[in-house]
């Protein structure tokens, strides 16, 4: 059998960092994750077993130093202009181990996307924070606090809805800014997260961009209370729970920006979310695609083994296919912000649209395969042993977040098709 | 009205000591299990086994079918089709699991026990288990799986995963492996599908759980279906009496099937009418795009939500549909039969088809809400996976159909 590297890659626009970084992510995966992850679902509120795996490539490895500048002890990834084509690469590897730890590692990067990708950079924040990234070899989590209560879907929504329903709010006091609101759901709380960006309005119920402002806050301030886990269907290594920010108080350049930048950039992180979660539907299929293989090749099915038939062989090619097109679809993505001097920019409503479009693709297209794996594998489909049943559980979540799939449709149409009133 | 009620389903088929089963299991599952669900979540020592054991011994579910003579209350005519149907809609509305279990007890019950087909001296034999403990009788079966080396002798294509050799009063069984379907860890009695040394006809043979050389695994983890704590099985020269041996030829394993099918099928039933009541309330009180757009009133997500309520009051139609085949043996044929083993097979297939979907297109709709245990939506996704999984491959299963209806001799 071939074996996932005989999938195709898009070679003309890899990089030659791409095959060592994706070989320590793969080690790191064999050794550190894939050997435990069977018992991850039991250990989702200690993470007894989880951390230690983050710790290693987080820490130890350094890749939550990957985006600050080099000076500060980083790797400056952040000005690299092949930044996402090797996150993508990245997080397949990751995915292919477990998703959910693969989103925690990955919102360990994200948040700072804001403050460390060129052209956006504040220099200042770096200097503020990096270290706390740069000089310890343990894990240090960030989160991007969006979702709240209400609704994550609206908060996302910020060209139709401009912010108008973020309820957290953000209030200058002399040279502080003091924080009110309720956030959940966040990659890394419950008690995990070390930094928070979190989305504020400065003047709620205003539909004005230029009122919604991503702050930076630190999870020790007083006032920041995270609440514990909530228990879900997957992604046990992800902790998501509650966060309350009662008058907690910031220095006013904690800001990421500024009025109305806070909010253009905004669809970066909603362009690179759904970058990444691309990526990590092509990891966790490209796993699918060798444990399946596996099962099909050893069981006999009327005298010959089960991958012979071929009506099974069908649906294993149906899979094959999908993670072919879909790890195309990704690294175009990728390849789209990698080039804003070709494709626009990052936050354009173009690039949004056009990747939300890419990610729901191909996650319902994954999902719809995944459905069929687990089939194909009869009782064994369902077994913990196997592992095709926990990435069929992970995976549905990649379709859930960043707003859930309506979300993406709409953001499409109303690119494509100059609706207004979506 | 009672908004399950809002589903049709052929209530005049329905005798009024069924529709008043219905009620009181519905009466006791509301606080017996989904009461409970925050507190003990799929416990099986508290919230679980309990349960089981109100709704076989106390509602006498794993009565059903016996002759009053032996104990049972000697429901055993085709129209039991809709008991089952009514009863373990409203189980699996609580639990899938617990509705799976049931299923096979009753089919069991029905293929030894129905009324044109009385198998005498089994039933004598096996219904005291069921009607005289005070404990539920847990059902489990063997059937044919894919083998993992070659040379296994065959059943449809699968391997029989028992071997089964006759030796003057007794059989002795041999397997490795087993894999049965549900309560590996707890069953207490196994109808196992076995191959015959030396003849081409299989067998089906009741083994007591207890038995020596029946040997169980440790539980393993799998998808859902907490109710039915799983494990493989070892046969080492397991002996049971010939008369153990409930039938020989597929006649009777497609009624045992067809009949487990149907409780399948009323499983999913209910659990798309817990999903029902589930995105009923989410959709009742979401709001989106911020101005105050009610979610159901929202053009997008409100066609999603009616696809879905399609989709449940299909399968809720298709469980009683296949009560119907089963109900009228004189207008579809008997249970035993080819054609109503394939309708059964579509059936439950097409059942767990559109509950998957329709339970992936609920999350969908319900996000972060869908995918948390609190919610209790994703409990029912992963019992219908389970169930989905323990029925075949689908893209198998579709052979079977194509040999009914085509004719196709070598698929
Ligand atoms: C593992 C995990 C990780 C997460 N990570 C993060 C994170 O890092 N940061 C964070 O802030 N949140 C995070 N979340 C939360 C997640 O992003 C939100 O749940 C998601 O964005 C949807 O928001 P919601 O749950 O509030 O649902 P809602 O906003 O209420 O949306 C529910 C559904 O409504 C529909 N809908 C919404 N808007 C529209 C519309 N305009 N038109 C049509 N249909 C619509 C969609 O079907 C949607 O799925 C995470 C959640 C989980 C479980």
């Amino acid at each position: 059998m071939r074996t996932i590297d005989d999938f195709s890659l898009p070679l003309e626009y890899t990089t030659p960092l791409l095959e060592p970084l994706g070989n320590i992510v793969r080690d790191w995966a064999e050794r550190e994750v894939i050997p435990f992850r069977r018992e991850y679902d039991e250990d989702w509120k200690d993470h007894r077993l989880i951390l230690p795996a983050m710790d290693k490539l987080l820490g130890v490895y350094g890749l939550q130093r990957f985006l600050w500048p080099e000076d500060l002890g980083g790797w400056g990834m952040g000005k690299s202009n092949y930044f996402y084509v090797a996150v993508y690469r990245l997080v397949e590897e990751m995915a292919r181990a477990d998703s959910g730890m693969c989103v925690a590692i990955g919102v360990v990067l994200w948040p700072i996307v804001y403050i460390t990708v060129e052209p956006h950079v504040n220099r200042r924040l770096c200097e503020e924070f990096a270290p706390m990234f740069c000089q310890t070899d343990r894990a240090v989590f960030s989160c991007m606090a969006m979702t709240e209560p209400q609704g994550g879907s609206d908060i996302e929504n910020v060209e139709l809805l401009k912010g108008s329903t973020i309820q957290t709010t953000a209030v200058k006091d002399g040279d502080e800014w003091v924080i009110n609101g309720h956030k959940l759901w966040p990659t890394n709380t419950g008690g995990v997260a070390d930094l928070m960006a979190v989305i504020c309005t400065t003047n709620p119920g205003s539909d004005d961009p230029g009122d919604i402002a991503v702050i930076f806050v630190p999870a020790d301030r007083p006032g920041v209370t995270q609440g514990e886990a909530y228990e879900k269907a997957g992604m046990a290594a992800d902790k998501n729970g509650d966060i309350w920010f009662e008058n907690v108080r910031v220095p006013l350049w904690y800001r990421a920006h500024g009025p109305g930048d806070d909010a253009k950039y905004y669809g970066e992180i909603v362009a690179s979310g759904n970058m990444g979660t691309i990526a990590m539907a092509a990891g966790v299929m490209l796993n699918i695609y060798e444990k399946l293989g596996e099962y099909t090749s050893s069981r006999i099915y009327r005298g010959k083994p089960l991958k012979e038939n071929d009506a099974v062989a069908g649906a294993l090619s149906d899979l094959a296919a999908t993670i072919e097109a879909v790890r195309m679809i990704g690294y175009q993505a990728a390849r789209m912000l990698d080039r804003p001097e070709l494709y626009g920019d990052r936050w354009s409503p173009e690039v949004v649209a056009k990747i939300r479009a890419h990610r729901y693709f191909a996650v319902d297209r994954c999902l719809e395969v995944a459905d069929t794996a687990m089939n194909l594998m009869e009782a064994c489909g369902a077994d913990r042993e196997l592992d095709v049943e926990k990435h069929w559980r992970d995976l549905k979540m990649l379709q859930l977040w960043l707003g859930g799939k309506q979300l993406c449709q709409m953001e499409v149409a109303r690119w494509f098709y100059a609706c207004e009133t979506l | 009205m009672n908004d399950l009620e809002l589903f049709p389903y052929p209530k005049h088929r329905l005798q009024a000591t069924d529709l008043d089963l219905a009620a009181s299991l519905k009466g006791l599952v509301e606080k017996q299990i989904m009461d409970k669900r925050l507190e003990l979540k799929e416990d099986y020592e508290q919230l679980l086994k309990p349960s089981l054991g109100k709704l076989m011994v106390e509602i006498g579910l794993q009565r059903m079918f016996w002759p009053e003579k032996l104990g049972g209350e000697e429901h055993n005519e085709p129209g039991a089709a809709y008991t089952v149907v009514a009863a373990l809609e409203q189980v699996g509305r609580a639990d899938i699991g617990l509705a799976f279990q049931a299923a096979h007890s009753l089919a069991l019950q029905a293929a030894l026990a129905l009324e044109a087909n009385y198998m005498e001296q089994q039933c004598a034999a096996i219904s005291p288990l069921f009607c005289e403990g005070t404990q539920p009788l847990i059902v489990s079966f063997i059937l044919p799986a894919f083998a993992e080396e070659e040379g296994v002798p065959e059943w449809r294509g699968k391997g029989l995963q028992v071997k089964a050799r006759r030796s003057g009063d007794t059989w002795e069984l041999n397997g490795a492996k087993v894999r049965p379907t549900c309560s590996g860890a707890d069953a207490d009695l196994f109808g196992v599908w076995c191959a015959v040394e030396g003849e081409n006809e299989p067998a089906f043979i009741l083994v007591p759980g207890d038995v020596p050389g029946l040997t169980r695994g440790e539980e393993f983890l799998k998808t859902g279906l907490a109710a039915s704590r799983n494990a493989d099985l070892g046969f080492a020269s397991v002996k049971v009496p010939a008369s153990a041996c409930a039938w020989r030829g597929d006649e009777g394993l497609y009624r045992l099937l067809s009949w487990y099918y149907l409780g399948l099928a009323a499983a999913a039933s209910g659990a798309l009418l817990a999903t029902y009541e589930i995105i009923k309330e989410w959709g009742d009180n979401r709001v989106i795009k911020g101005r105050g757009q009610i979610f159901k009133e929202n053009p997008l997500t409100g066609a999603l939500m009616g696809e879905i309520a399609k989709d449940i009051a299909v399968v809720r139609l298709l469980a009683y549909n296949l009560a119907e085949i089963l109900a009228e043996p004189g207008a579809y044929g008997d249970a035993g039969s080819l054609a109503v083993f394939t309708s059964a097979l579509i059936i439950v297939h097409q059942a767990y088809v559109a509950a998957e979907n329709t339970i992936h297109h609920t999350m969908e709709l319900m996000a972060s809400a869908g995918y948390a245990k609190e919610w209790q939506l994703e409990r029912y996704w992963r019992d219908v996976k389970t169930v989905q999984c323990y029925l075949g491959a689908y893209e198998l299963a579709k052979h079977d159909f194509a040999r009914w209806f085509y004719g196709t001799k070598t698929l």
